[in-house]
């Protein structure tokens, strides 16, 4: 990659465009290390990506969520396992395990799947609960490298009203996609991408009808109304 | 997070592991069960026989066989030259009757073989005791050689030689049962580093996600090393109690076999028991450290 420049402020909801080879998964590699730039700078709430130790890493990753287009779900392990491994290593008990696991998944409508496997599941559910995984330790960044490449436009579209949503609770979002009737229905800053190099950088109005809409799981808006608490 | 929490989660995911890959795993452990029972095995045998030869140089002797022609002033020299050393113990004398009965006793199969023979076959016999640390070896040769040129004196025999030659052997044991275990502990080593290689190759998707949302190396690898020692550990309890278990075979209560009465007297001390166990569990610990570069746990 080469002339690529710019800035995103915490909030922001920006996309990555740009065909097949761009280098928009490189870009978003870069950021949260899984690469390291030969020259030039990534910096991450003021700090250089690439001059973090190797030890540490761990450390950013765990300030910046990360979702893939094939979900990266641990097969063998149930849903609540998958999201509660973050909390799971930074020693959360148990009970609380549970707590923020539900209350991610409800975020992402899927707090009556916790028990599931992941194959158990469709794939819009399955990146929903990789969106929750991605959220369970609240970051401040969250990254989405093609998260509807896999799935059919009407799931694709639930994905991308759950970004949306996210957004709007203060979390900035960069999400990679190729698909141009995303950046035109739910707008926001546009950076793309053409042979590794950025040759644009436009700001597109959001249309406000796809905002308006939220995902509501049914089974845990009747267990909130109940109880307000996990029954796992 | 405590180390309580941070052990407790290695040894989970170690154990969940291994009932994932059992097959594999029972390899492992099998490997170094079978390094560890053959390592044992040697020690047990070398151990019981040198408590065998230090008991029977304790009460090793000199045996002075006396003609049976020889004038009674003569075995009194012979007599007096056989208890005269300071570090000799006991002289028992051992009449030819006394010598037959013990033959008879010791070999009762071919006690007719003495009927063939005249009224007094076999020779009397002066048996002396004696406590080497007290003489040097030389002291101890010239003695041996002023009786053995003495008229009244058949011959000398001596219990040194084959207890050397016993200390010979069981050096030979020890050290075969090293290179054996070492060898096969080296094997050991390798089967459970490939298969632990293996299952981080099977898991380095998993691997690659945990990478992913922030786990530390600690966290990565810890559940392996733990495989690994709880490989080892098994393999060296299955190891400790399939020897006991041939213990007993051998040596059953009233045994009289030469190997259970003399070579498997006893079994194991337990801190011989707990170098093995450990030996086992670092054999272990090892091959996962060797298995686990980097490059291995990386996904594709």
């Amino acid at each position: 990659m080469r002339d690529v420049s710019f800035k995103l402020e915490p909030g922001a909801f920006a996309f990555l465009r740009g065909a097949s080879g761009a280098g928009k998964s490189t870009l978003l590699k870069l950021i949260y290390r899984e690469l390291e730039p030969s020259s030039g700078q990534v910096l991450v709430n003021g700090r250089n990506v690439a001059l973090i130790p190797r030890k540490k890493v761990p450390f950013l990753r765990r300030t910046i969520g990360v979702v893939f287009q094939d979900f990266r779900l641990i097969p063998r392990r149930t849903i609540f396992e998958n999201i509660g491994y973050l909390p799971r290593i930074l020693g959360v008990g148990l009970p609380e395990r549970k707590r923020l696991a539900y209350q991610t998944l409800r975020r992402v409508g899927l707090a009556h799947r916790m028990n599931s496997l992941p194959l158990q599941l469709s794939g819009g559910e399955q990146q929903r609960v990789a969106i929750a995984r991605a959220l369970i330790n609240q970051p401040e960044i969250l990254i989405a490298d093609e998260p509807t490449g896999n799935l059919d436009p009407e799931l694709s579209w639930e994905i991308m009203r759950l970004f949306v949503e996210i957004n709007g609770k203060g979390t900035t979002v960069l999400l990679a996609t190729h698909d141009p009737s995303f950046v035109q229905a739910v707008g926001g800053r546009v950076l793309s991408l053409d042979r590794g190099r950025l040759v644009g950088d436009k700001v597109v109005e959001r249309q406000s009808r796809l905002v308006s809409i939220s995902v509501v799981d049914p089974v845990a808006s009747d267990q909130e109304a109940d109880a307000g608490e996990p029954s796992s | 997070m405590s180390l309580f929490r941070i052990l407790a989660y290695f040894l989970g995911e170690a154990l969940v592991s291994l009932w994932r890959s059992w097959r594999v795993s029972l390899l492992a452990i099998m490997t170094i069960a079978m390094s560890i029972l053959i390592g044992g095995t040697f020690l047990l045998l070398s151990g019981n026989l040198s408590r065998v030869v230090e008991n029977w140089r304790q009460e090793a002797k000199v045996i002075v066989y006396l003609q049976s022609s020889a004038a009674a002033s003569d075995l009194d020299r012979v007599r007096a030259l056989s208890s005269q050393p300071a570090w000799v113990s006991s002289v028992h004398e051992v009449s030819g009757s006394e010598a037959s009965l013990r033959f008879r006793e010791t070999f009762p199969s071919v006690q007719d073989v003495l009927k063939s023979w005249e009224n007094e076959p076999l020779p009397a016999s002066l048996e002396v005791g004696f406590d080497l640390s007290q003489a040097s070896n030389e002291v101890f040769e010239s003695w041996l050689e002023t009786l053995r040129s003495d008229p009244a004196v058949i011959m000398v025999d001596e219990d040194r030689d084959w207890l050397r030659q016993l200390d010979a052997f069981i050096g030979i044991l020890r050290g075969v049962g090293a290179v054996v275990g070492l060898a096969l502990l080296g094997a050991a080593v390798i089967t459970i580093g490939s298969v632990i290689r293996l299952t981080a190759y099977l898991y380095r998707d998993e691997i690659a996600v945990m990478r992913l949302v922030g786990a530390t190396e600690l966290y990565i690898r810890g559940p392996f090393f733990f495989e690994g020692l709880i490989q080892g550990l098994l393999g060296g309890l299955l190891a400790v109690l399939g020897l006991y278990l041939g213990f007993l075979g051998v040596n059953p209560k009233g045994s009289t076999i030469l190997l259970g009465t003399v070579l498997v007297d006893r079994f194991l001390p337990w801190q011989t028991i707990l170098a093995l166990l450990g030996v086992a569990t670092l054999a272990g610990c090892l091959g996962a450290v060797l298995s686990l570069r980097r490059e291995d746990l990386t996904a594709e």
